[in-house]
């Protein structure tokens, strides 16, 4: 079994050999559309598949906010990360400057980003307490997290001439950083909701979805009103632009087939402006604040290209794992899990 | 699994939970439980109660989308009329339709960000609207009356904003707009929520997650809103409204609210951060503005009640 040092020599390996054949716009020609399903141990998933699925995700969040809002990571605050049955080590957090943690704590200038960064911190933690406690003994571990080759790989992919991404230098790459993750809670969770065959556990995964689409909402409007104070990133433009791309690059990678020329969102809806017509023949100009289509066809919402009027969207756990693994395979992982997953949704 | 849902549900029963709260949903997980199987190698671990009330009848899955399509045609009015005076027109209506009273003002006074937003939620709205009127169909019920004038005056009073006799209007400037959007959004959440997992077709189930996802978009605008003007100090204090509505709302509703400021965003329970949840008659008892008590039909923004099978509170 390899120590902790030969593990983060393969996870450096692997995320470099990820770097070098995923760089670069190449990345958005590869037939994603082939990885049709996330690899499974198991044919059937039960609801502790999908609950150890959604405890993945909460621990790459839980594991960023708290790194950015006090310089270190969960289970130095007592959140557990080992498996529920004690038998599996949580796994390695790789951040920048050989992972010294301190650094990461993102020296805000704004008071309220700076709230709200603690305040998600704070429910994202609780989230992973929450489904630990709920699986009990079948909780998984964490993975390896990788938090630093991973957003420089997608900054990269971004096509705005950007060849590295730190989330963690100021409020607003901060706010970027988040960016990456809120909606594709959002639309994990609305993916996986209908295969949750137990009440109570729709119900907590409903309840846990409508945070994560607080926290999305919280982002985005946070990030339109800083680029009101015309705010800007640089060479990369304004902030919204950024997180547009992001968008971008999220529905062009997660194998949903969503982007077409009449639907250039696809399913992932960036911070831009949109044309409502709302009651009359009069054009508005409206946000683009939630991530929703208001064009489309109604009823019933599909996930991949179809939408319904103002409803988001809802990713399968592969078109999951094709964002967070930035294009690496399924069950191999890469991005934010150098090493994939824990649990059978890998 | 049915057997094993009702062992859950006595032992959730069993557990004390606040007096008169609404609680965030439950996380009953059972692990390792094969079907049909009523013993268990599991770990049945409730935190938080499962939001029932004695007495809620069962629902048919129209009728909790006829109940939040009255809902949405509330708000779609509120929406549509601050965004460009006027509301929905007799198509989206449905035939039949009840009045609307008040409204016929748009809102002047909003920054750029904050008419942009304004038009995209009242599209949300107005899109909520026709979705659940395309889903049901025949069985669509038409927008009942709607009172958006001395409903929003008689809230005020109640929630302690105004004085008695005082009136209070959404629609006369950029901040009351926010107050008034703040009265609706969480709301329609927290009724997602509670109607989401009793819902019996998953298509229903994707597009109430998917609509109450929205709802907790413009919510967290909305409030986030609210916290940045009230770092501008301005001339009223509109976060100490907020949460004057905020309690009343809890009053009414059976709790399910977090008090909004800077470091509480987002309303969720203490323990587990996972949002409110609220049934019928709690969602029922808010819309009509009225307290306690079964046998309630109209009131507050419903003068003459929902329309449909679900549109009185029954405790």
């Amino acid at each position: 079994m390899a120590n902790l040092e030969t593990q983060q020599l393969d996870n450096i390996i692997a995320s470099r050999r990820n770097m070098i054949t995923l760089g670069g716009a190449a990345l958005a020609t590869l037939a994603f559309a082939s990885v049709a399903k996330a690899q499974t141990t198991t044919t059937t998933l039960t609801d502790a598949d999908y609950l150890n699925f959604a405890l993945n995700l909460e621990y790459l969040e839980a594991q960023f906010y708290t790194l950015a809002t006090v310089g270190d990571t969960i289970d130095s605050l007592g959140v557990g990360i080992a498996s529920g049955d004690t038998t599996v080590a949580g796994g390695t957090v790789t951040t920048k400057n050989a992972n010294s943690y301190i650094s990461c704590k993102v020296p805000f200038t704004n008071p309220l980003v700076s709230s709200y960064a603690t305040e998600t911190a704070s429910e994202e933690r609780r989230h992973v307490a929450f489904l630990r406690n709920a699986l009990g003994t079948a909780a998984v571990a964490m993975p390896n997290i990788d938090l630093f080759n991973s957003f420089n790989t997608l900054a990269s992919l971004l096509g705005l001439g950007l060849t590295s991404f730190d989330p963690f230098a100021d409020d607003i790459h901060f706010l970027l950083g988040s960016y990456i993750f809120e909606d594709v809670g959002v639309t994990a969770y609305t993916g996986a909701a209908p295969s949750l065959t137990v009440t109570g556990n729709l119900a907590a995964a409903a309840g846990i979805q409508a945070v994560e689409a607080y926290h999305a909402g919280l982002i985005r409007t946070t990030i339109y009103g800083l680029d009101q104070a015309a705010t800007t990133l640089g060479a990369a433009g304004t902030a919204s632009a950024v997180a547009s791309a992001i968008s971008h690059l999220r529905a062009s990678v997660d194998g949903s087939n969503s982007v077409t020329a009449t639907n250039p969102d696809g399913d992932d809806v960036g911070l831009t402006t949109q044309t409502v017509a709302l009651e009359g023949a009069s054009s508005y100009t409206a946000s683009t604040l939630v991530n929703a289509s208001t064009t489309g066809s109604l009823f019933p919402a599909t996930a991949a290209g179809g939408t319904s009027g103002s409803t988001t969207f809802a990713r399968t756990a592969a078109q999951v794992l094709n964002i967070v693994y930035a294009g690496g395979a399924a069950g191999t992982g890469g991005g934010f899990y150098p090493m994939a997953m824990n649990g059978n949704v890998k | 699994m049915k057997n094993v849902e009702e062992l859950v549900k006595k032992a959730v029963s069993r557990r004390s939970f606040l007096a008169g709260a609404s609680t965030a949903a439950a996380a009953t997980v059972l692990v390792g439980c094969s079907s049909g199987n009523s013993s268990t190698t599991t770990t049945p671990v409730t935190t938080t109660p499962v939001t029932t009330t004695p007495g809620q009848p069962s629902y048919a899955d129209a009728d909790y989308l006829n109940f939040a399509l009255n809902l949405e045609y509330l708000e779609a009015e509120f929406y549509l009329n601050a965004a460009t005076g006027s509301g929905l027109s007799s198509t989206d209506a449905g035939s039949g339709a009840g009045t609307v009273t008040g409204g016929g003002t748009m809102v002047t006074g909003l920054n750029s960000y904050q008419q942009a937003n304004l038009y995209e939620i009242a599209q949300n709205e107005l899109d909520h609207v026709r979705l659940l009127r395309s889903a049901l169909g025949s069985a669509a019920v038409a927008r009942p009356a709607i009172n958006l004038s001395t409903s929003f005056s008689a809230l005020a009073v109640a929630a302690g904003i105004v004085a008695t006799g005082g009136t209070f209007t959404p629609f006369d400037s950029a901040a009351d707009f926010l107050l008034g959007a703040f009265i609706f959004e969480d709301v329609g959440v927290t009724a997602y929520l509670g109607a989401a997992p009793l819902l019996t077709s998953k298509a229903y189930l994707t597009v109430a997650a998917e609509i109450m996802a929205v709802e907790a978009y413009h919510a967290a605008s909305i409030r986030s809103q609210l916290v940045y003007l009230d770092s501008l100090a301005p001339s009223k204090p509109y976060l100490a409204y907020a949460n004057d509505i905020s309690a009343l709302r809890a009053t009414l509703g059976g709790g399910g609210e977090t008090a909004l400021s800077a470091t509480s965003i987002v309303p969720c329970d203490g323990t587990n951060a996972i949002a409110f949840s609220r049934n019928v008659n709690e969602i029922l008892h808010i819309v009509y503005a009225t307290g306690n008590g079964a046998g309630a039909t109209a009131g507050g923004f419903f003068p003459n009640g929902m329309n449909g099978t679900i549109k009185q509170t029954y405790s």
